[in-house]
C-alpha cells in the first residue's frame, strides 16, 4: 500500500499542476504550476527509490538530485523571459500576447 | 495554489507545498533528497519566484476571473490523466513493496560522483548557460549599446 | 501493251489527272485584265446564235405569258438562289471570293458567262489535261470491256502487297469479271460525257480547276472500288467516293446551302459505312480473309446468322451510298451541286456502288434469305415512297433526285428477289438515260438563265430542240415505253418479282411504274410545253446550249435507246445474261429467293411471250403509257385538272396528302427533331454534366480544402495554453491507447 499511496499522491500532485498551467492567466503562475509539475516527478521517483522497486541501488534519489537542478535552471530562465515579457508588454496576462497568431 | 486569486497567496501557498514535499522525502528514508529540497526549492526557486512577482508587480492587476476561457477543458483533461495514471497505479502488482528502506548517504554521494559523473558535468554546464542565458534576457537595452 | 496493263492503268490515269489539275491548274487558270482580252470576239461561238437572238423582237417567240414575269432578283436573291452564285477563290485572283459576282462578269441575273459587250472573259484551260486523261482510261476500258465480254476472260492484276502486318495481308490487285466490266462501261462511258458536259457547263466559273481535280479524283475512287479484289480496296474506295461527292455537291462552297447539303450527304453517308465497316470487320473476324473469291468459297462454313448478320451490315452500306430509305434524305439536297455532278455522281456512278457491292456479294446473300427479303422489302419500299414524293417536286432537279432514288430501289428490289442480272441490266441502262436526264436539265437551267423551278419555265422546246428530243428519249426510256431502254430492264424485274412469288411487291413495283410515267412526263410537260412563265426578259436569252454541252447528251441518247434491244432480248436469256452467267452461278443454282410455290419453283422458268411473261410485259407497257397519257392530260390540256383532282379526294386528305408530298413526308424535319435538336439536347446534357459535376467536384475539393484550412487556422491562437491543452489532450490520447492495448 507504501508505493501505491506516494504515487497516487503524485498523481494528483501532477493533475493540479496541470490544470493550473493550462487554467490560470497569470505567467508567473503558470511557472509556478510547472514547478509542481517537477516536484511531483521527484516524488515519485524517490518513492520508487525506497521501495527498491527497480532494484537496490540509489538510481531515484540521484536522479531526484538531477531533476531539482535542472528545475532550477529552468525557473532561472523562465522566470528572466517572463520577466522580460512582462516589462515589454505592461502586464501578465497570457490572453494578450498574440505574436504567435496567425 | 492554483486557484488563489493574489499571486503572492500562491507563492506562499507553493513554499508550504514545497516544504511539505521535503518532509515525505524525509519519510522516504532519503533525508539527503529532503535537504536538497529545502535547499534549492525553498530557498531558491521560491525567493526567485517572489522577486519576480515583485519586480513585475504582477499581482495588481485586478481580473475579472483569474482562470482562461479554457479551465473546464483543462480541469476535464488534468481529471482523466489522474483518472489514467490513478487507475494503472492501482491496477499494477507492486509486488512487496512495503517497507521504506533508507538511502545510505555514502552510497549516493559515491554513485554521483562515479557512475553518474557525466550527467553531473553536464548539468553544470546546464546551469551555466541557464545563468549566461538569465544575465543576457534581463539586462536593460541601454547596456547593450554601452557593450558595443 | 497486255490487257493486264491496261487494267492496272485505268484508275491510274485519273489520279494523274487530278494531280494535274490541283498542281498544275491554277497556275494555267488566269484571269486577264480588263480589257486585254483577246479572247473577248471569241464568246458569240461558244453560245452558238446568240448575237442572233439580240436582233429579233419578242413577238417572234410565240405567246408569252406577261403577267407571270418576275422582276430581275436583286444582289440578295443571285447570291441566295442562283445555281452559279458563290463562286470559289482560287490562287490567282480573290475577286468575287465573298460569292458577289464581280460586275464585270455580272449579266444581271446571277449568270455568269453571258458577258456584257466589253466585258473581259476569263481564260480557264485547266480542263484538257484531266479530260483527255479520262478520255484515254475510257479507251483502255473499252478494250478491257471487250476482252471480258466478248473473249470470256476473267482478270486478276495483282500489284503489290500493300499491307502485310502479321496475318493480315492486303493486296493491291484487280479483278475485272462480266460485273465489273458492265459497271466499267457505265462509269468511263457517262464520267467521260461528264467531262465533256463540264467543259461547257462550267465555262466561266472561277474554281474550275478544282471542279475538274475533284472529278477526276471521283474517277479514280469509283474506278477503284469496281476494279478492287478485296473488301478493303473497296472500301477504300467507297470512302473516297464518299469524300468526293462532298467536295463535290459543296463546290460552291460560299453558299451556306451547298456547304449544308455536302456536310448532310456525307455524315448520312457515314451512318451506312459504319455499319459497312462493322461487316467487313466481321467478315475477317470470321473468315480471316478479305479477298472476295477466298470470302465467297469459305462463306457457307458460318452460321446462317452469322451470314445474316454480316449482310445486313454490308447492306447498310449500301443503304446509305444509294440513298435508300431511311438514309435516303442527303440525295435531292445533294442537288445543290452543279448539275454534271448530279449526273455523274448521283445518276450514273457513285449512287450504283451500293447495288454493285450488293451484286459483287451476292454469295454471301444467297446464304442468307433473311437478308435477301430485307433488302427487297426496304427497295420496294423506298420505290414507292420516293415515286410519291418525286409526284409533286417543283424543282426539275428534285424531281430526278427522287426518280433516281426510286429506280436504285427497282434495283435493290431485283437484288433481294435474286433477280440479279435484272438488277445490273437496269443499273446499266438507268446509268446511260439518267445520266441523259440530268445533263439534259443542266442544258435546260443554263438556258433559262438559271431558273431551276418548273412553275417559271415552259414553252422551251421552241428555243432548245435538241435538249428536247433528246430529253424526252430519256424520259421514254425511264417511264418504260416498249423498245427504250428502261423498258426491258424494268419489266425484266418485275417479270421476276411476278415469277418468284412476290405478288405484293410486284404490284407495287406496278403503281411505282405508274407513277414513274407520270412525274416524268409532269417534268417534261412543264418545262417543254406550253407557254414561258419566267420573267419576260429572260426569255430573250433562252437559247440552245453549247455544242459542248449538247453532244453527250446526243451520244447518251444512243444506248438509251438500243441497249435495251441489244443486251435485254430475249428477255430473261439476253446476251447480259451471258455475259454476267459466271457471276451469279452459285446463287442461281441455290435459286436464292425464290419463293416457294412461285413459278419460278416449279421450274417453270422460261420466258414466253404469248404467256404469262407477255402479259406482264404487256402490263408494263400500258401502265407507262397510262402514266403519259395523264400527265398529258393534266399539264397541257387542262391546268386545272391537277387542283380540282386534289380538292376531289374523299374526305377531304386531298391537301394534307399534298403537302406531306412536298413536305417528303416530314422525314427531314423527323431528323432534324430527333438527331440534330436530339443532339444539341444531349451536348447540353453533357456539358451540364462537365460543368456542373465534373467541375463541381474539382472546384468542390478546392472549396473544401478552403474551408478546412481556414479550420484549421483557428488552431493558431498564439495562446501558449491553448497549445498546452493539446499537448495535455495528446498526452490523455497516448496513455489512452497504452492502457487500453497493454493494460
Amino acid at each position: 500500500m507504501g508505493l501505491q499511496a506516494y504515487l497516487i499522491v503524485s498523481a494528483l500532485l501532477f493533475g493540479i499542476g496541470m490544470f493550473g498551467f493550462l487554467a490560470r492567466r497569470n505567467a508567473i503562475l503558470m511557472l509556478i504550476s510547472i514547478e509542481l509539475m517537477l516536484n511531483a516527478v521527484n516524488l515519485s521517483l524517490v518513492a520508487f527509490n525506497a521501495y527498491h522497486y527497480f532494484g537496490a541501488n540509489n538510481t531515484g534519489a540521484i536522479f531526484a538530485l538531477l531533476v531539482m537542478a535542472v528545475a532550477a535552471a529552468e525557473a532561472t530562465v523562465g522566470l528572466a523571459l517572463v520577466i522580460a515579457i512582462i516589462r515589454t508588454r505592461q502586464t501578465p496576462e497570457v490572453d494578450e500576447y498574440s505574436d504567435l497568431k496567425e | 495554489m492554483v486557484t488563489l486569486r493574489n499571486i503572492i497567496h500562491s507563492a506562499i501557498a507553493m513554499m508550504v507545498c514545497f516544504g511539505s514535499l521535503a518532509g515525505m522525502y524525509a519519510l522516504l528514508g532519503a533525508p539527503i533528497v529532503a535537504a536538497a529540497q529545502v535547499l534549492i526549492y525553498l530557498g531558491a526557486i521560491s525567493v526567485l519566484i517572489l522577486f519576480a512577482i515583485m519586480l513585475t508587480q504582477a499581482g495588481d492587476a485586478n481580473l475579472p476571473s483569474p482562470f482562461h476561457r479554457q479551465v473546464w477543458l483543462a480541469a476535464l483533461a488534468a481529471l482523466v490523466v489522474v483518472g489514467l495514471i490513478g487507475w494503472a497505479v492501482t491496477r499494477t502488482d507492486w509486488g512487496n513493496a512495503t517497507v521504506v528502506i533508507a538511502v545510505s548517504v555514502n552510497a549516493l554521494a559515491r554513485a554521483l560522483f562515479t557512475d553518474y559523473a557525466l550527467p553531473f558535468e553536464i548539468l553544470s554546464l546546464l546551469l551555466l548557460a541557464a545563468i549566461v542565458g538569465a544575465i543576457y534576457l534581463a539586462r536593460r537595452p541601454e547596456d547593450d549599446e554601452k557593450a558595443n | 501493251m497486255t490487257v493486264e496493263a491496261l487494267v492496272a492503268l485505268i484508275p491510274a490515269l485519273p489520279l494523274a489527272g487530278f494531280l494535274f489539275a490541283v498542281l498544275v491548274g491554277p497556275r494555267i487558270d488566269r484571269m486577264p485584265a480588263h480589257g486585254h482580252d483577246a479572247h473577248a470576239g471569241g464568246h458569240a461561238d461558244d453560245h452558238g446564235g446568240h448575237s442572233g437572238h439580240g436582233g429579233e423582237t419578242h413577238g417572234a417567240h410565240g405567246p408569252v405569258d406577261e403577267s407571270a414575269f418576275r422582276p430581275i432578283p436583286s444582289e440578295e436573291e443571285q447570291r441566295a438562289t442562283s445555281p452559279h452564285a458563290g463562286h470559289a477563290d482560287d490562287l490567282a485572283n480573290s475577286n468575287g471570293a465573298d460569292g458577289v459576282i464581280p460586275d464585270d462578269l455580272n449579266d444581271g441575273r446571277g449568270q455568269v458567262g453571258h458577258v456584257v459587250e466589253g466585258g473581259a472573259r476569263p481564260v480557264y484551260r485547266s480542263w484538257w489535261v484531266p479530260t483527255a486523261l479520262v478520255a484515254l482510261a475510257w479507251l483502255f476500258s473499252m478494250v478491257v470491256f471487250a476482252n471480258v465480254i466478248f473473249g470470256a476472260h476473267t482478270y486478276h492484276v495483282s500489284l503489290y502487297e500493300w499491307i502485310g502486318s502479321g496475318s493480315f495481308h492486303i493486296q493491291i490487285a484487280f479483278l475485272v469479271d462480266g460485273l465489273t466490266a458492265m459497271l466499267l462501261l457505265v462509269v468511263s462511258t457517262v464520267g467521260l460525257l461528264v467531262h465533256v458536259y463540264s467543259i461547257g457547263y462550267m465555262d466561266g466559273d472561277r474554281g474550275l480547276w478544282r471542279f475538274f481535280a475533284y472529278l477526276n479524283l471521283f474517277m479514280f475512287s469509283m474506278l477503284l472500288l469496281i476494279l478492287g479484289d478485296n473488301f478493303l480496296m473497296l472500301y477504300v474506295g467507297w470512302e473516297a467516293v464518299g469524300l468526293c461527292s462532298y467536295a463535290l455537291i459543296g463546290f460552291w462552297y460560299k453558299k451556306p446551302s451547298a456547304a449544308g447539303a455536302a456536310k448532310k450527304a456525307f455524315i448520312v453517308n457515314r451512318v451506312g459505312d459504319f455499319g459497312f465497316g462493322l461487316g467487313i470487320m466481321m467478315i475477317w473476324t470470321l473468315l480471316g480473309t478479305l479477298d472476295f473469291g477466298q470470302v465467297f468459297a469459305s462463306i457457307g462454313s458460318l452460321s446462317p446468322t452469322a451470314v445474316t448478320v454480316i449482310a445486313l451490315l454490308l447492306f447498310a452500306g449500301a443503304v446509305g451510298k444509294s440513298a435508300q430509305f431511311p438514309l435516303h434524305v442527303w440525295l435531292p439536297d445533294a442537288m445543290e451541286g452543279p448539275t454534271p455532278v448530279s449526273a455523274l455522281i448521283h445518276a450514273a456512278t457513285m449512287v450504283n456502288a451500293g447495288v454493285y457491292m450488293v451484286a459483287r456479294v451476292n454469295p454471301i446473300f444467297a446464304h442468307s434469305p433473311t437478308a435477301m427479303w430485307v433488302v427487297a422489302s426496304i427497295g420496294v419500299f423506298t420505290a414507292i415512297f420516293a415515286a410519291a414524293i418525286a409526284l409533286t417536286q417543283n424543282d426539275i432537279k428534285k424531281v430526278l433526285a427522287y426518280s433516281t432514288v426510286s429506280q436504285l430501289a427497282y434495283m435493290f428490289f431485283a437484288l433481294g428477289i435474286g433477280a440479279w442480272v435484272a438488277a445490273i441490266f437496269h443499273l446499266v441502262s438507268h446509268g446511260f438515260f439518267k445520266g441523259l436526264l440530268f445533263m439534259g436539265s443542266g442544258s435546260v437551267i443554263h438556258g433559262a438563265s438559271g431558273e431551276q423551278d418548273m412553275r417559271y419555265l415552259g414553252g422551251l422546246r421552241e428555243r432548245m430542240r435538241w435538249t428536247y428530243l433528246t430529253m424526252v428519249v430519256g424520259s421514254l426510256a425511264l417511264a418504260g415505253i416498249p423498245l427504250f431502254a428502261g423498258f426491258f430492264s424494268k419489266d425484266e424485274i418485275l417479270g421476276e418479282a411476278f415469277g418468284r412469288g412476290y405478288y405484293l411487291f410486284w404490284a407495287v413495283g406496278l403503281a411505282v411504274a405508274f407513277m414513274t410515267a407520270f412525274y416524268t412526263f409532269r417534268m417534261v410537260y412543264l418545262t417543254f410545253h406550253g407557254r414561258w412563265r419566267g420573267p419576260r426578259d429572260a426569255w430573250q436569252h433562252v437559247h440552245e446550249s453549247t455544242p459542248s454541252m449538247v453532244a453527250p447528251l446526243i451520244i447518251l441518247a444512243v444506248p438509251t435507246i438500243l441497249i435495251g434491244l441489244l443486251l435485254g432480248l430475249p428477255p430473261e436469256s439476253g446476251l447480259i445474261h451471258g455475259w454476267l452467267a459466271d457471276v451469279f452461278r452459285g446463287a442461281e443454282e441455290a435459286g436464292a429467293g425464290i419463293l416457294p410455290g412461285s413459278i419460278a419453283a416449279t421450274g417453270n422458268a422460261g420466258f414466253s411471250l404469248f404467256g404469262i411473261g407477255g402479259l406482264l410485259l404487256l402490263a408494263g407497257a400500258a401502265l407507262g403509257t397510262a402514266g403519259i397519257w395523264l400527265a398529258y392530260r393534266w399539264y397541257v390540256r387542262d391546268p386545272d385538272a391537277p387542283a380540282r383532282f386534289v380538292a376531289a379526294i374523299p374526305f377531304g386528305l386531298g391537301p394534307g396528302m399534298y403537302a406531306a408530298s412536298v413536305n417528303k413526308y416530314y422525314v427531314d424535319d423527323l431528323y432534324g427533331l430527333v438527331w440534330a435538336r436530339g443532339g444539341v439536347l444531349l451536348g447540353n446534357a453533357l456539358w451540364w454534366f462537365d460543368a456542373k459535376v465534373i467541375d463541381g467536384a474539382v472546384n468542390g475539393a478546392g472549396w473544401v480544402a478552403q474551408r478546412f484550412g481556414g479550420l484549421l487556422r483557428r488552431s493558431q491562437t498564439g495562446h501558449v495554453q491553448n497549445y498546452g491543452l493539446g499537448m495535455a489532450a495528446g498526452l490523455v490520447v497516448v496513455l489512452l491507447a497504452y492502457l487500453v492495448f497493454r493494460a
